[in-house]
């Protein structure tokens, strides 16, 4: 420090450096704000960017899992109605088949030798159901006869096989339209036993439905269980 | 003297003045980069958004044509079954209506497994 007063050169030396220290601090200072301004852009900025891009990726991982979904779906929904399709399929062969026996039932009341042989074995069948003293045959109009005769052996069988009497009255009352067979009722007429070939057809169609699927269409191969 | 004085005070007041608006450009530069930085943000974001729509609309395209073919190929299978049944009920059909009508004139009468042969 000088000790004197200073003169004119000195002061403006001084003032100068000064003035440059003011300047060079405010330069310093300056520069400090703008580079860290500079890294603070760069992290917010990618910050956002990645802040937005998670949520980006987010809703279109949930759009393509939905379309996977959808996707799927449809193909379960194609291959359930192919299967319906085959199924409907066999069942209108199924239908079929049920009609062609429908007509062919009425053929069997043709062959007379099989059809009293039929008849009787049928009464017989239907006494034994019954176990009744007293039973009567109803039998289409054109029958009548054949039932009759039929009816008597009929009564001898039953009575070998059970030990027991029936006596067999035979009526005419079933209608023409019927393929054949008879209806037996009880005494009292209280029981009534349908053994007409229709009724026995029917029943067989139901009780044979595994089996003809079987020789139809061959066994399943996806079924494990047949108990 | 005095007149020297107030003259270096006020030099010394204009470099202090500079010195500040030095610093306040430094600030305002400052608020303009932040201003920025969500500006240019935004813009990358935009363009990331358009390319994952992009692929994604790719993505879609391409499933929608798999459904037409996966239709297609269900149908063709389809068709062979139905004609695979169709054959197969014209081969056994006489077969299986004979097996019904035999078995519908088959009698067997039994006498109930509970009861016996009453003796005469």
């Amino acid at each position: 420090m000088a000790l004197r007063p200073l003169n004119d050169d000195e002061v403006l030396t001084e003032m100068n450096k000064m003035v440059a220290f003011i300047r060079q601090e405010a330069m310093e200072k300056a520069r400090e704000i703008r580079v860290k301004a500079d890294e603070e852009f760069a992290i917010e900025k990618a910050r956002l960017v990645k802040q937005e891009q998670q949520a980006i990726d987010a809703q279109y991982e949930k759009k393509r899992k939905g379309a996977e979904v959808a996707q799927k779906i449809a193909q379960s929904t194609l291959t359930n109605k192919s299967r319906l399709r085959l199924l409907q399929q066999r069942e209108e062969h199924l239908q079929d088949l049920f009609n062609s026996a429908r007509q062919l039932v009425n053929d069997l009341a043709q062959d007379e030798s099989r059809y009293v042989q039929f008849l009787e074995g049928v009464i017989v069948q239907g006494s034994l159901q019954l176990l009744e003293p007293d039973v009567t045959v109803h039998a289409r109009e054109q029958d009548v006869e054949i039932v009759t005769r039929a009816a008597e052996g009929a009564s001898k069988q039953y009575n070998e096989i059970s030990g027991r009497t029936v006596n067999v009255t035979v009526e005419g009352t079933l209608s023409k339209d019927l393929a054949g067979g008879v209806k037996l009722v009880s005494g009292t007429s209280r029981i009534t036993l349908d053994n007409t070939l229709d009724e026995r057809l029917r029943l067989l169609e139901d009780r044979m439905l595994p089996e003809i699927r079987n020789n139809l269409f061959g066994s399943n191969p996806n079924r494990k269980f047949y108990s | 003297m005095s007149a020297q004085q107030s003259q270096s005070i006020q030099t010394l007041l204009e470099a202090e003045k500079e010195a500040a608006k030095t610093v306040q450009q430094a600030r305002q530069y400052r608020v303009q980069k932040l201003k920025d930085a969500r500006a240019q943000a935004a813009k990358e974001i935009e363009v990331y958004k358009r390319q994952k729509e992009d692929e994604f609309k790719a993505f879609e395209a391409s499933h929608a044509g798999s459904t037409q073919t996966a239709q297609t190929a269900v149908d063709q299978e389809t068709e062979i079954k139905l004609q695979e049944i169709t054959d197969a009920y014209n081969k056994n059909k006489d077969q299986v209506v004979k097996k019904l009508l035999d078995r519908v004139v088959l009698v067997k009468p039994e006498l109930h497994r509970n009861l016996k042969k009453a003796q005469a």
